[in-house]
C-alpha cells in the first residue's frame, strides 16, 4: 500500500550502454527484462521474492570488481552494467558446473529431459562438460505422496518450492535443512512429503521446479513438462494484488 | 489435521517438558528471530542436551511456526542437536591449522579409545555435524571447522574447556580423568 501512495521515483542507468528507465526499487533484472535486455536465471521466478541462489544472473557494474546478482540488487541512478562478457559468461559457466557436480544430474534418465532450465542453462552457456569432480552424493527419492516425486539427485536448491509455497499457496511445506553440501529440501520435520500435514497437493511446486527434482508420477523420461510461466504469473498477480492494485 | 498432530506432539511429551517449552515461549514472545531463543532454552534445559522430534513438533504448533523452518533452523545451526549428547563433550578442531598439526590423527585415536563408530563413515552421512556419542551416553565426540584458536593447534575443546597444542598422551589423560572422576 506504502509504495502506492509515494509517487515511485525514476532512475535512469545504463545497460550494455543503452540509457534505459527503472522505478526507484526495481532490481537490475526487473529493469533489464523490462527494457528487452535478456539476463540467465534459474532461482529466479518472476512474482517470487528474489534469493540470489544461483549466481547465474551476476552482471558487471562499473567502477566495481564484485560481479553483482541482478535479481536482488536494486538500481541506482547512474549505474553502468553489463549483462554480457566473457568474465560472465566463464562465471556462469563455472556456476553451472558447480551445479551439476553436486549432485546426480544424469540427463538421459531424467524426467524432465529436454524441458529441464538447468540443462538448457548448461547448453546456451556452452558447457560441454564439467571440469571439477563430481560428489556423487547417496540422496533418497521420496515417492510418498500420492501424486508427486521428490528426487533429491535433480534438486539444486533453488527454493523456487520453498519460496511458491510458502507465498503463494501459503502453506510452508518446504524450507532448506542444513547447510552447505548437505543441504536438503525438506517437508515438515524431515517428515515424508506424503505425511506433511499442510501439503495441499497444489503441485504448484512440482510446476515452478526448474529441474526434475519435483515431479509428477506417471511421467517417464522426457515426459515432465513444467508449467513454469504459469505459476509465475499466478504469483505476479497475487503480488500484484498485495500492492494495493485491486 | 493440523489438531491430530497437535494431540501426537502432546501426548508424546512428559508435562514437564512441555511446561518448559511453553514458558520457553512466553519469554522469547512473537518477536521476529523469537524461534532461535526458543530452540536454544529448551536445548538447555533438556537433560541430554539435545531437541528432540517431539518438542520441535510441539514447538512448531504452538508458535505458528512452519515445522519446515523450525526444522531448518535446527539443522543449521552446529548449536543444536538433534540427537542425545553425553555427559562429557569433546569437541576437536578440524580446521585447517589443526588438521596440518594433525588433528585427524586425534581424532582417530579418541574414536577407537573411547570405541565409537567409523567417524569416516558419519563424514560421509547427510548430517553435516559429525557428533557420536557413546552407547552408555558418557562420551559425545564432536567435530568443530575452528575455534579460532589456531596459534594453538591442534585444539581439543573439554566440555567447554580448550585445550591448546594436544597430542594423544593429553588427550588420552584428560579421557581418563574424566572417566574416573564419574566414578
Amino acid at each position: 500500500m506504502d509504495t502506492n501512495v509515494k509517487a515511485t521515483k525514476n532512475v535512469s542507468l545504463r545497460i550494455d550502454g543503452e540509457l534505459v528507465a527503472a522505478r526507484e526499487g526495481d532490481s537490475i533484472l526487473d529493469a533489464a527484462s523490462a527494457n528487452g535486455k535478456y539476463i540467465p536465471t534459474l532461482c529466479y521466478l518472476k512474482g517470487l521474492s528474489a534469493v540470489g541462489a544461483c549466481r547465474l544472473c551476476v552482471v558487471e557494474l562499473a567502477g566495481t570488481d564484485r560481479l553483482l546478482p541482478a535479481c536482488t540488487t536494486p538500481v541506482q541512478e547512474g549505474m553502468s552494467i553489463k549483462t554480457t562478457s566473457a568474465r560472465l559468461t566463464l562465471y556462469r559457466r563455472m556456476a553451472v558446473e558447480l551445479l551439476l557436480v553436486e549432485r546426480n544430474h544424469i540427463c538421459s534418465s531424467c524426467v524432465s529431459n529436454g524441458h529441464c532450465e538447468l540443462q538448457s542453462m548448461a547448453q546456451s552457456l556452452g558447457v560441454t562438460h564439467v571440469r571439477y569432480a563430481y560428489n556423487n552424493p547417496r540422496v533418497a527419492v521420496d515417492m510418498t505422496h500420492p501424486r508427486f516425486v521428490l528426487d533429491h539427485n535433480r534438486c539444486i536448491l533453488c527454493t523456487r518450492c520453498v519460496r511458491v509455497c510458502a507465498e503463494v499457496e501459503g502453506a510452508n511445506v518446504w524450507e532448506v535443512s542444513s547447510r552447505g553440501i548437505y543441504s536438503r529440501i525438506v517437508s515438515d520435520l524431515k517428515d515424508d512429503w506424503g505425511k506433511a500435514s499442510n501439503c495441499t497437493a497444489c503441485g504448484k511446486c512440482v510446476q515452478a521446479c526448474p529441474t526434475g527434482a519435483l515431479a509428477e508420477k506417471g511421467f517417464a523420461v522426457h515426459e515432465m513438462v513444467k508449467e513454469s510461466e504459469q505459476v509465475s504469473r499466478l504469483a505476479t498477480r497475487r503480488t500484484g494484488s498485495a500492492n494495493g492494485a485491486h | 489435521m493440523a489438531n491430530a498432530t497437535h494431540d501426537v506432539a502432546r501426548e508424546s511429551l512428559e508435562d514437564q517438558e512441555r511446561l518448559l517449552i511453553d514458558q520457553a515461549i512466553a519469554k522469547n514472545g512473537n518477536q521476529p528471530g523469537a524461534l532461535l531463543g526458543i530452540l536454544e532454552t529448551v536445548q538447555s534445559a533438556n537433560a541430554h542436551k539435545f531437541l528432540s522430534m517431539e518438542a520441535l513438533r510441539y514447538i512448531a504448533e504452538e508458535t505458528g511456526v512452519p515445522p519446515a523452518r523450525v526444522y531448518s533452523a535446527a539443522t543449521f545451526f552446529a548449536l543444536f542437536n538433534l540427537e542425545p549428547q553425553g555427559d562429557n563433550v569433546i569437541c576437536v578442531c578440524r580446521g585447517t591449522a589443526c588438521h596440518t598439526r594433525g588433528s585427524r590423527d586425534l581424532l582417530d585415536k579418541l574414536c577407537l579409545d573411547l570405541g565409537v563408530g567409523d567417524h569416516e563413515a558419519d563424514e560421509n552421512s547427510e548430517a553435516d555435524k559429525m557428533a557420536l556419542t557413546t552407547p552408555d551416553r558418557r562420551f559425545t565426540i564432536r567435530t568443530v571447522a575452528c575455534f579460532g584458536q589456531c596459534a594453538l593447534a591442534p585444539v581439543v575443546e573439554v566440555n567447554h574447556h580448550i585445550l591448546s597444542h594436544v597430542n594423544e598422551r593429553t588427550l588420552q589423560r584428560e579421557v581418563k580423568s574424566l572417566t574416573q572422576g564419574r566414578k
